[in-house]
C-alpha cells in the first residue's frame, strides 16, 4: 500500500530532513509514527500528502508514484486519502454538515447521496445531532471528530492523522484514538503521527520511530521509547 | 460520480460573498469608487473633446469678389468654388448683407448707405479637411473675380494642436487613473483571498482541483464587478445630471452631452470594466495559493 524506498528529502536551505527512509505499510495496518521535534515526522507527512516532493528514492502510495506525479494529478491522489490535522482545519463559516459535505462536493458527488451519507458518517463519529452547529459552537474533541468525519466522507483507503490529539484534552484524545482504531478495524490503513507516549503505549500498535531523519525503530505492538 | 454544476459554483460564490460580508462590501465600495472616478474623468474628456470639436467647425475661409464685378460674374465665382474639392459648404454674403452685419457690430458704419456701400460681395466657405486648407487657399486664389482670400489656417492649426495636447494629457491621466484603480482593486481582492487562505488550503487537502477552487472566486469577482458597476452607474447618473443641469443653467457657452445620450455606453463600459477588474483581481490573487 505504502512504500518508502531509500527516501531522502533535502530542503532548499540545505536541511536534510529525511536521510534514507525505508518503510513498508500494508493495507489495513495501524501505524504510529513517533519521534521528537526535528526527527522528520512533519516532512514524512508532507511527502505522503504530496505537499513536498522527495529529493531521491521512491515513494509509492496506493499505486501512485509520488515522485513522478504531475501537479495536475495531485488533487485526484489526495482524494484517495483522508487527512486529519492537529488544528482541525474546518471551515469556520460552514456548519458541521457543510464541512463534511464539502469533501464530497469536491469530487462531484450528487446532492442526494451527500444528504444520505453525511448523517451516517456523523453518526459513526458520534456527532449525530450536531450537524447544524458551527465549529465554534462545539468542543475541540467534537471539532476533531468533524475533521475525522470529513476524512471518511469519500471512503478513502488511507487515513493520515497528524497529531490528532494535540489540541484536545486527554479524555477526548482517548475517544479520538478509539475512533481511529475503530476505523482501522473497518479495513482502512491508518497512520498516526504523534509524540504522545501514553497513547502510543496504551494502544500497542505498530510503532515507527524517527530520529534525525532516519527510522531507528519499527516494532509491531511496540512502545514509545 | 463527477457531476459539477455551474449553479453550484454560482451558489458557492454568493455564499462566499455573504459569509465574507465585510471584505465583499469593501471590494464593491472600492471598485465602485474607481469606476465612478474613471467614468467621471472619461466624461470630462469626452465633453472637452466635444467643445474643442466645435471650435474646429468655426474654421472657414471668406473670399471677397471684385467690387466692380457684375452679378453674373459673382454667381460664376460661386459656381467655380462649388466645384472644388474639400468644400463642405458655401454661402454667399451679398454686399447688402455684409453692410447690415457691419452696422450691427460697428457704429462707424451708421452713416454708410446702400448707395455708397464700399463692401464687396463675399462667399463664406467651410471645408472638410483642415490638412488640405493650403491647397484650397491656392485654388481659390486662381479663380478670376476673387480679389482676397481670408483663411483662418493659423487659428485652425492652433486649435488643433491645443486639442491634441489637451487630449494627450487627459488620456495619460485616464490611463494612470485606470492603472491605479486596477492596482487598488487587485489588492482589495488579495486581502479578501488572504483572509480566506485557510479555506483554500483546506480545499487543496480534500482534493479540490485548481479550477474547482478558482471558479467560485471568479464568479465572486464577476458578481462584485456587476454590483459595483450598477451602483457606479446610478451614482454617475446622479452626479452627472447635477453637473449637467448646473452647466446648462449657468454656463451656456459650454456644450455638454446629456446623460441620456451616453447612458448605454456608460453602463456597458462600467459592466465591462467592473467584471474584467473582478476577474483579473480574483485570478491574480488566487494564483499564489494554488501552487501544489
Amino acid at each position: 500500500m505504502i512504500d518508502f524506498v531509500n527516501v531522502k528529502k533535502a530542503y532548499p536551505n540545505g536541511t536534510m530532513a529525511l536521510k534514507g527512509v525505508n518503510l513498508h505499510i500494508d493495507e489495513g495496518e495501524f501505524v504510529f509514527i513517533v519521534g521528537h521535534s526535528g526527527a522528520g515526522k512533519t516532512t514524512l507527512m508532507k511527502l505522503l500528502l504530496r505537499e513536498e516532493k522527495i529529493s531521491s528514492g521512491q515513494l509509492i502510495v496506493g499505486g501512485y508514484d509520488l515522485a513522478a506525479m504531475s501537479n495536475f494529478k495531485v488533487p485526484y491522489y489526495r482524494r484517495e486519502l483522508g487527512v486529519v490535522f492537529q488544528d482541525f482545519r474546518l471551515f469556520p463559516k460552514k456548519t458541521v454538515f457543510e464541512n463534511v459535505a464539502f469533501a464530497m462536493e469536491v469530487v462531484g458527488t450528487p446532492r442526494k447521496k451527500i444528504v444520505r451519507r453525511v448523517p451516517a458518517i456523523l453518526n459513526t463519529v458520534n456527532l449525530a445531532g450536531k450537524q447544524d452547529s458551527f465549529p465554534n459552537e462545539i468542543s475541540g474533541g467534537e471539532q476533531q471528530r468533524v475533521a475525522l468525519a470529513r476524512a471518511l466522507a469519500n471512503n478513502p483507503k488511507i487515513i493520515i492523522a497528524d497529531e490528532p490529539t494535540g489540541n484536545i484534552d486527554p479524555k477526548m484524545s482517548l475517544e479520538i484514538m478509539s475512533l481511529l482504531v475503530k476505523i482501522n478495524k473497518l479495513g482502512k490503513t491508518v497512520i498516526v503521527v504523534t509524540h504522545e507516549k501514553n497513547l502510543v503505549d496504551y494502544y500497542k500498535q505498530r510503532v515507527v520511530m524517527l530520529k534525525d531523519g532516519l527510522i531507528v525503530e519499527d516494532h509491531v505492538g511496540g512502545m514509545f521509547q | 460520480m463527477r457531476r459539477y454544476n455551474i449553479f453550484y459554483f454560482i451558489g458557492q460564490a454568493f455564499s462566499g460573498l455573504w459569509r465574507n460580508g465585510v471584505m465583499s462590501f469593501v471590494s464593491i465600495a472600492v471598485l465602485m469608487s474607481c469606476l465612478v472616478v474613471i467614468g467621471g474623468f472619461s466624461l470630462i474628456v469626452k465633453n472637452i473633446d466635444l467643445n474643442l470639436e466645435q471650435f474646429g467647425t468655426l474654421n472657414e475661409i471668406v473670399v471677397f469678389c471684385d467690387t466692380e464685378a457684375t452679378e453674373e460674374e459673382i454667381v460664376a465665382v460661386g459656381e467655380q468654388i462649388g466645384k472644388l474639392d474639400n468644400i463642405a459648404s458655401i454661402r454667399r454674403i451679398t454686399k447688402a448683407e455684409g453692410l447690415a452685419q457691419m452696422k450691427a457690430e460697428y457704429d462707424v458704419y451708421d452713416d454708410v448707405s446702400e448707395e455708397n456701400n464700399p463692401l464687396p460681395d463675399s462667399y463664406q466657405i467651410t471645408y472638410v479637411d483642415t490638412e488640405k486648407v493650403g491647397e484650397l487657399d491656392y485654388q481659390l486664389h486662381q479663380i478670376e473675380g476673387i480679389v482676397k482670400v481670408n483663411n483662418r489656417l493659423d487659428l485652425a492649426t492652433s486649435i488643433e494642436s491645443v486639442k491634441s495636447g489637451v487630449m494627450l494629457i487627459f488620456v495619460w491621466f485616464l490611463a494612470i487613473l485606470a492603472a491605479v484603480s486596477v492596482f487598488i482593486i487587485i489588492n482589495t481582492v488579495k486581502l479578501s483571498v488572504f483572509a480566506r487562505r485557510h479555506e483554500i488550503s483546506i480545499m487543496r487537502y480534500v482534493g479540490a482541483t485548481s479550477w474547482f477552487i478558482t471558479l467560485p472566486f471568479i464568479f465572486e469577482g464577476i458578481i462584485i464587478g456587476l454590483f459595483s458597476s450598477v451602483i457606479a452607474y446610478f451614482a454617475e447618473w446622479y452626479i452627472y445630471s447635477y453637473i449637467e443641469t448646473m452647466v446648462m443653467a449657468d454656463l451656456q457657452m459650454i456644450s455638454i452631452l446629456t446623460f441620456a445620450e451616453i447612458k448605454t455606453t456608460v453602463l456597458l463600459g462600467f459592466i465591462a470594466l467592473g467584471v474584467v477588474a473582478g476577474i483579473i483581481g480574483s485570478s491574480i490573487s488566487l494564483s499564489k495559493y494554488l501552487k501544489s
